[in-house]
């Protein structure tokens, strides 16, 4: 019995001793590892898995593996057309190589104000060789290609490999946004007023479509009339021409005699007795 | 050591230090009891809406689906759960909060556009992970990465874009654009993050012009309604020249009726008094003439001279002069 409690006693400790001398390392399946003796690196753990190293003379220093994060503040910019943009943008990186990062940087914060530095300068030199619009509209994915791969060149040397540039924001600063406004506004004005005058343009091209409409309607119609009456006038004349031509004489004495109807009244006639109707008041019956 | 007057007066509890002389077969049960609790810790629940990575020294051994489960105590194995069915929502330009009321994130909500105007957009990002074992391991800050990737999506494709376009037709073009950017980025990244849907909530120009864009919706109404008025007035006055037409052109049909009759009618009269009078022509001319002759002087102011007089005009007004004498 006391050999067992013996043993069980020397390997409880000898096990607390390992444990704390950090004898084993597990390395995460997202983690690498710096291997150091004595404060000089000796090898880079990559895969994930348990380790052994010597207790106490060889330490372990961790590493992610995962695409770090870095969200850079908003600063301004300027463009080739020396206007000042306010760009914001965010950097994916990672350690490629911990040895590397260890020795120059060592932390994840020393290696963001390196990339910070190396950014901020390559935006602005990529900035500077293009206009607003092209940073805005046309040429934006080919600029964050290029920062990224400048960046990228200037990274390698702490380690890291810099996954991707991309800018967040690309606004105008404040006092240029007032005039973006007003030139809006006044935009909007020249739509709005276009649209007005174009719909008094439509309307009165409407109104007088139809009066020139009404106006060929009616004349058309007075042809119409025009050409009924006369073919009437053409029919009567036949008529009146086809009855009165069997006896025109006799036409002449009735319509001259129809016509005495239309003498008004109160009209005064001097006659002589020589006249047909008073001859026999003068010459009595012959 | 009982003895000694404890500072804290813990001593009135009579505290007795535990025997260390305890007996030696008490080891063993008490090591298996320690090590049977430290191999139950290695039991574990993967709820319905989850799935867990169980690593084994930090190595991906299994990923395992819900229900419980069981893996080697730590440190040889340990777990990782995250929700795999729920969909996760992102807003961008603006905020809900509790109580159901949103605010604009102006920074965020801006935008140029292509033309080098200004708009507000609201964007709602719907993603759920879609590899948990990218999703854990292979990037960092994977929600703020979403943003990231989103805001810059946004921007590269409202840049690109109109401001007419962006504020009336290309809501659904932009939103589809945006998804496939967004993952592209994202697959890019390895984030096993797979995105649902991006929404445009609201798409305003800002505050500052957004009266100005009013006035152009109501121009496009006067517009619409200048032109509505000109068409009644075409409604009106085409019909009414039709009828007028129509009216004119009855109007001379009725002439035409009226004058073919009466003269057919005054043919017919000709036609048979003629007849009759053939019968004995020259008296009915005596007749005629004299019957008119009748009428005419029945009506008129007649004044009868001898036919010996050689001038009238001594004469005439005469008979008025005789009447005002009197």
């Amino acid at each position: 019995m006391k050999k067992i409690v013996a043993i069980i006693v020397a390997a409880v400790a000898i096990g607390v001793f390992i444990l704390l001398g950090g004898a084993f390392y597990v390395v995460n399946v997202d983690q690498q590892a710096v291997i150091t003796y004595l404060g000089k690196p000796v090898k880079n753990v990559t895969e994930p898995g348990l380790n052994v190293k010597i207790p106490f003379l060889q330490k372990a220093s961790f590493f992610s593996k995962k695409i770090l994060d870095y969200d850079a503040d908003q600063r301004i910019v300027i463009t080739e057309d020396k206007k000042n943009l306010v760009v914001d943008n965010y950097c994916k990186w990672r350690i490629v190589e911990p040895l590397k990062f260890f020795q120059s940087v060592r932390t994840q914060n020393g290696a963001i104000a390196r990339l910070d530095d190396i950014i901020y300068s390559e935006i602005r030199v990529e900035l500077g060789n293009h206009t607003l619009t092209e940073v805005i509209a046309d040429n934006r994915a080919e600029i964050m290609e290029n920062v990224t791969k400048a960046s990228r060149e200037k990274a390698k040397e702490y380690g890291i490999e810099v996954v991707d540039i991309r800018i967040k924001r690309a606004d105008l600063p404040p006092e240029n946004e007032k005039a973006v406004f007003s030139r809006m506004v006044s935009e909007r004005e020249r739509i709005a007023n276009r649209y007005r005058s174009e719909g008094r343009e439509e309307a009165q091209k409407i109104r007088s479509k139809a009066d020139k409409e009404k106006r060929v309607i009616i004349a058309k119609a007075y042809r119409e009339v025009q050409s009924i009456k006369g073919g009437a006038d053409a029919e009567t004349i036949k008529i009146y021409a086809d009855a009165y031509s069997a006896d025109e004489e006799f036409y002449r004495f009735t319509k001259t005699l129809d016509v005495y109807d239309s003498l008004g009244e109160n009209n005064k006639y001097f006659l002589t007795t020589n006249s047909e109707v008073l001859q026999m008041l003068e010459k009595g019956i012959k | 050591m009982s003895e000694k007057k404890d500072p804290w007066g813990m001593d009135r509890y009579n505290f007795k230090m535990p025997n260390f002389n305890f007996k030696k077969s008490l080891i063993l049960p008490v090591l298996l009891i320690i090590i049977v609790l430290w191999a139950l810790t290695g039991i574990y629940i993967v709820d319905a809406n989850q799935q867990a990575v169980v690593k084994r020294f930090g190595k991906i051994s299994k990923v395992v689906g819900p229900g419980p489960h069981y893996h080697f105590p730590y440190p040889v194995e340990t777990v990782n759960k995250a929700d795999v069915t729920d969909v996760h929502r992102l807003e961008i330009g603006y905020r809900t909060y509790a109580n159901g009321e949103t605010k604009l994130v102006e920074n965020e909500a801006q935008m140029l556009t292509g033309d080098e105007n200004i708009v507000n957009l609201d964007v709602i990002v719907q993603y759920r992970i879609g590899d948990i074992v990218k999703y854990m391991y292979n990037i960092d800050n994977v929600l703020s990465t979403i943003k990231q990737v989103s805001e810059s999506s946004m921007r590269e494709i409202v840049g690109k874009r109109k401001i007419d376009y962006i504020l009336t037709v290309g809501k659904s073009e932009i939103q589809i654009k945006a998804l496939e950017m967004i993952q592209n980025i994202l697959n890019d990244y390895e984030s096993g993050i797979q995105i649902v849907a991006v929404q445009l909530q609201d798409v305003n120009p800002p505050d500052e012009v957004v009266s100005a864009f009013r006035d152009v919706a109501s121009a496009r109404e006067d517009k619409s309604r200048l032109i509505n008025e000109a068409q009644s007035y075409v409604n009106k006055v085409i019909p009414q020249a039709r009828g007028e037409a129509a009216a004119m052109i009855l109007n001379a049909e009725a002439y035409k009726e009226e004058k073919v009759q009466r003269a057919k009618g005054d043919a017919e009269k000709f036609t048979v008094t003629l007849k009759s009078y053939k019968q004995s022509p020259k008296l009915t001319r005596e007749r005629l003439y004299l019957e008119k002759m009748q009428t005419v002087i029945s009506k008129g102011d007649f004044h009868i001279f001898d036919s010996q007089i050689s001038n009238i005009n001594t004469f005439i007004g005469l008979e008025n002069l005789k009447r005002s004498v009197k």
